[in-house]
């Protein structure tokens, strides 16, 4: 019975076929959820004690980064998925999440820099979250240039699932490294064992803007997931009654 | 496994450029400095040790970019394969003998050079130990990243290994920092020492699966 | 010796061959016969180890010592004969090696460069290391390039006496060859 369920989720046609259901609503599910997330954020959160109205876009950077490395760890999974089991979906999840964790990593540091402007008065500073975050997105476009680079995709998928592991070391680093400097970037306010710092009025829209934008880069991954596998199973039958 | 040892050092000591050029880079840039800055200002002492390590990462990206690209375009790694099950071995000896034909050199002429620039012997026991173990790492790391881009120039290799040594350069960063304080800096070595253990064991297996994937 | 049972080969969707099946017995040779980009030398590669089947299994007996030459040479062009035998473990002083650079027509070219030396000159070479190896199974891809028929018969003539060994043979070459119990393994693709 587990060796039906493994060939059932291995299979990219049970993918696309669950992902074609799924996608409307989770399309405008979180839509609407970062509609709401935005509107209550930019409009009627209070202005913040010291930041002013500039903090407002932290309902973009926040999910952002915290995306950025969220996919990364999504991306680990998926490697390690592929090369013990050999799963080829697994693969294709790499090579599709790649270019969007890349995206979500440069929203992060652009709408950071822009946080920094008005909040801090510089724009770049090498501290150690801003570091962290940029190594992040250099890793992400070494596994895009790395599987771009070769025609044999087999020998690609290994490559960049093996690149996803050895580099999954600087993902700790990233997120502990807020805690070990206490230089510009501000430490954590939301973690597990805390009570939040932050105040309710401006941690609702938060939480919903996470949760929305989430699900709009999930969107984005299915998209990203079904050109992968057309395009890698594009001979195969099934593949014209899908796409 | 001596045999090979043999074999592959008289591979790299036939091939001067490979081994000599570093190391005189190394010493263009070590005695450049001091040229080049005042000699007596404080800030070159605090400084030094930073010079130091990068310039022997630069060193060692340069030197180790072809550790694979000639064996593997005449076929001794695919000949080496066919005879035995696991590149481990090979690779793990060539990263060793890069290390001693390269490494040491230059971490003993960095350590020379900073303790006749602080005039304190004190700066051999920094210098030399995290010299001589961060040279190892980056050549480990190096060859990781040249393994992956094999054919594919050094430009996706020199992308590839960047975020790789982040986290060595925070820990060196952090030695120098504490160096020119003056702090204790032995149980940033023994990390140091630790990482590089790890890395001893598992760069040259992932390097092992990662070559015979090219050779499919 | 060796077992082949119904493999399959393809590379990035393109099918080379499939369900291909043969044995390979000791003092045999196989002449793997195909057309250009038919997939011979992949299925060389298989049966080495180096890639693997799509499909299907290659089952060697044992630990079977394989000695192997391709396309490429193993040798460096920036070093000496002597230097390149060295790094294959064959010293030129030896007696037995010199009889056969003797017979390759190099044994007064011991001291130049492997860069300096002809195409057909740097293959003779290459197969010096084959003349001299242990092993019991010889594999060998186009070995015939670019060499003339003095040697190629020098090659046929070494190959025959492996055979006689109880040594197995399995080669390509679009040059006949002519050796002994051959088996002619046609229609990949």
């Amino acid at each position: 019975m587990l060796k039906k369920l493994y060939h059932q989720f291995a299979s990219p046609k049970t993918y696309v076929v669950l992902v074609n259901k799924m996608y409307p609503y989770i399309f405008y599910f979180s839509l609407c959820i970062y509609t709401i997330a935005l509107v209550w954020g930019l409009a009627y959160a209070p202005a913040d004690y010291m930041q002013g109205n500039s903090f407002r876009i932290m309902y973009l950077h926040v999910p952002a980064s915290f995306l950025s490395q969220s996919l990364y760890l999504v991306m680990a999974i998926a490697a390690a998925v592929f090369l013990v089991w050999k799963v080829k979906l697994a693969a294709y999840m790499i090579k599709s999440i790649a270019p969007i964790g890349a995206l979500v990593t440069f929203i992060a540091l652009v709408s950071g820099s822009i946080w920094g402007i008005p909040t801090w008065g510089t724009w770049w500073q090498w501290d150690a979250r801003i570091t962290s975050t940029l190594i992040l997105f250099i890793m992400y476009l070494g596994l895009i240039s790395l599987h771009g680079s070769f025609t044999n995709f087999e020998k690609a998928d290994k490559f960049i699932s093996v690149l996803v592991l050895v580099g999954f070391v600087n993902i700790p680093i990233i997120k502990k490294s807020v805690d070990w400097w206490s230089t510009l970037h501000q430490p954590a306010s939301i973690t597990l064992t805390n009570k939040p710092s932050i105040d309710p009025s401006m941690l609702y829209p938060l939480f919903f803007s996470m949760i929305g934008f989430s699900g709009l880069i999930i969107c984005l991954v299915i998209l990203s997931s079904k050109v992968q596998i057309f395009n890698r199973e594009g001979n195969k039958s099934w593949v014209k009654d899908h796409v | 496994m001596f045999d090979l040892f043999k074999l592959e050092l008289f591979k790299l000591r036939k091939k001067l450029r490979a081994w000599l050029g570093p190391i005189l880079v190394f010493l263009l840039i070590t005695i450049s400095f001091p040229l080049t800055v005042e000699l007596a200002s404080d800030d070159l002492k605090n400084v030094f040790y930073s010079i130091l390590w990068i310039a022997s990462l630069l060193t060692v990206m340069v030197s180790v970019e072809g550790i694979f690209l000639e064996d593997y375009e005449d076929g001794t790694l695919e000949n080496f394969s066919v005879a035995n099950d696991s590149l481990f071995s090979m690779v793990l000896i060539k990263i060793f003998i890069y290390w001693l034909l390269i490494g040491i050199p230059i971490s003993l002429l960095g350590t020379f050079f900073s303790v006749s620039m602080t005039g304190e012997m004190s700066s051999f026991y920094i210098a030399l130990p995290s010299m001589l173990i961060s040279t190892y790492i980056f050549i480990n790391l190096f060859a990781l990243g040249n393994s992956l881009s094999l054919n594919k120039g050094s430009v996706l290799g020199a992308l590839i290994t960047m975020p790789l040594l982040f986290p060595i350069l925070i820990l060196l960063g952090k030695i120098v920092l504490n160096a020119n304080f003056g702090f204790e800096i032995s149980n940033l070595l023994l990390l140091m020492l630790g990482v590089l253990l790890l890395i001893i064991v598992f760069i040259p297996f992932i390097i092992s699966f990662i070559i015979r994937t090219h050779l499919e | 010796m060796l077992e082949v049972k119904n493999i399959s080969f393809s590379i990035n969707q393109n099918r080379l061959f499939q369900n291909l099946s043969f044995n390979l017995s000791k003092g045999q040779a196989i002449h793997v016969k195909g057309s250009n980009g038919s997939g011979k030398s992949s299925l060389l590669r298989i049966l080495l180890g180096i890639s693997s089947a799509s499909k299907g299994e290659v089952i060697w007996d044992e630990e079977i010592g394989k000695v192997f030459l391709g396309h490429k040479n193993v040798l460096k062009n920036h070093l000496s004969v002597a230097d390149n035998l060295h790094l294959h473990g064959l010293d030129v002083a030896h007696p037995e090696v010199r009889s056969i650079l003797k017979d390759l027509n190099l044994d007064q070219k011991a001291e130049l460069l492997v860069g300096n030396l002809s195409y057909g000159q740097q293959k003779k070479l290459a197969l010096v290391r084959i003349f001299l190896n242990q092993s019991s199974v010889i594999i060998l891809d186009e070995p015939c390039v670019g060499l003339d028929d003095q040697t190629r018969r020098l090659i046929t003539t070494f190959l025959t006496t492996e055979l006689g060994k109880n040594k197995s043979i399995i080669y390509t070459s679009h040059i006949p060859l002519e050796l002994p119990s051959s088996e002619v393994i046609i229609g990949i693709l």
